[in-house]
Formats: C-alpha cells, sequence, structure tokens
C-alpha cells in the first residue's frame, strides 16, 4: 500500500486534532487529578466517577465531562459486544476499583457509601467474580 | 393408562429440573442502582474492559 499525500495530510491533521485535544485535556486534568488525590472525587461500582462532598462547579463539569466521555466508549463496547451499557460500565466499575484506586483515595461501593482505601485491598461486589 | 402416568412423571420432573437449571448459573443479583447484574456477563467483559481503560488514559485520570 502506498500512502498517498492527501492520506499524509489526512493523517497528519488527524495527528494535530488528537494533539489538541491532549493538551486541553492536560490542562484540565490537574483539578480532577488534585480532587482525586484528597478523596474529593472518587471512583464508583457503576464504572463513573463520582463526588464525595459537594464540589465547585468547575471541578463538577470536568467531572462531568469525563463521565459523558467515558459513557460513550462503553456505550461503543457494548454496542459490539451485544450487551447493555450498565453491563459494559459496572465491568470497568470492577476494574477500576480492584486496580487504579490507591491508598487514601475514595470509592464508592454499591451500598452507596463512600469509603476510603486503606492497605487491603477493596472488597468487591460479588458479580465481579474473582 | 401406565404409559401416560409414566410420561406424565418424565414431564414433571423435566420441568422440576428445568426450574433448578434456570436458578442456578443465572441468579441475578441486585445492586442499589435497581439494576440486575449478572456475573456471567462481567466475567466475559472483563478482558474487554481492562483494555478499554487502558487504552483511554485520558479518561481514568490518576
Amino acid at each position: 500500500m502506498t500512502l498517498s499525500p492527501k492520506t499524509l495530510a489526512l493523517a497528519g491533521a488527524a495527528i494535530l486534532v488528537v494533539g489538541a485535544a491532549g493538551i486541553a485535556y492536560a490542562q484540565s486534568a490537574g483539578a480532577v487529578s488534585a480532587a482525586l488525590s484528597s478523596g474529593e472525587v472518587g471512583e464508583q461500582a457503576d464504572g463513573y466517577l463520582g463526588f464525595r462532598s459537594t464540589p465547585s462547579d468547575e471541578l463538577r463539569d470536568e467531572v462531568d465531562a469525563i463521565n459523558i466521555k467515558r459513557r460513550d466508549v462503553y456505550t461503543k463496547l457494548a454496542t459490539q459486544r451485544g450487551v447493555t451499557v450498565r453491563d459494559v460500565a459496572v465491568t470497568v466499575g470492577c476494574e477500576t476499583l480492584q486496580k487504579r484506586v490507591a491508598i487514601g483515595r475514595s470509592y464508592l461501593l454499591t451500598d452507596g457509601e463512600w469509603r476510603t482505601k486503606g492497605e487491603d485491598p477493596i472488597v468487591l461486589p460479588a458479580y465481579c467474580g474473582q | 393408562m401406565k404409559q401416560a402416568s409414566l410420561l406424565l412423571a418424565l414431564a414433571a420432573s423435566a420441568l422440576l429440573a428445568g426450574c433448578v437449571q434456570i436458578q442456578a448459573p443465572d441468579k441475578p443479583i441486585e445492586i442499589n442502582l435497581n439494576v440486575n447484574i449478572k456475573q456471567e456477563v462481567v466475567l466475559t467483559l472483563k478482558k474487554d474492559a481492562e483494555d478499554l481503560v487502558n487504552n483511554n488514559p485520558e479518561l481514568f485520570p490518576q
């Protein structure tokens, strides 16, 4: 396969767009990362980020934006696999609770109670399996 | 007549066996979001979910 100049130009444009999005993301990610570190924001068993305490409007907007993007990728995978978006979302919830919640950070289980991660692994909901 | 009752007994036991089979693996787990999550579906999707998280780091900030 040979690449035409047009294809190369398109690829270049795509890289620029992705790069720009990356920079925009990097600017907004700071607030969410800080809120994750402080425990104000945490991972939920439903596969989305949530608020342990009432956030600022700015933080709420940023977390909402991430959750909307998450729902988009969940929806794509759900369509590919013929399952519900909720099925995908809770499976991702199992994954994030198991691997991506550092000690001292907040997480929300299905009982609706926020907890702080300690030394021990999070006791996952039964449907997560092992 | 004897055959008929034998058939009936067979049918009844088949029905019972069917009930047990349906209950065992597919028992839905109720969570507070009012959704029934099947462990089987979660297990099937586990690898996909892992890839999804790893491939979209911007959606899973640390």
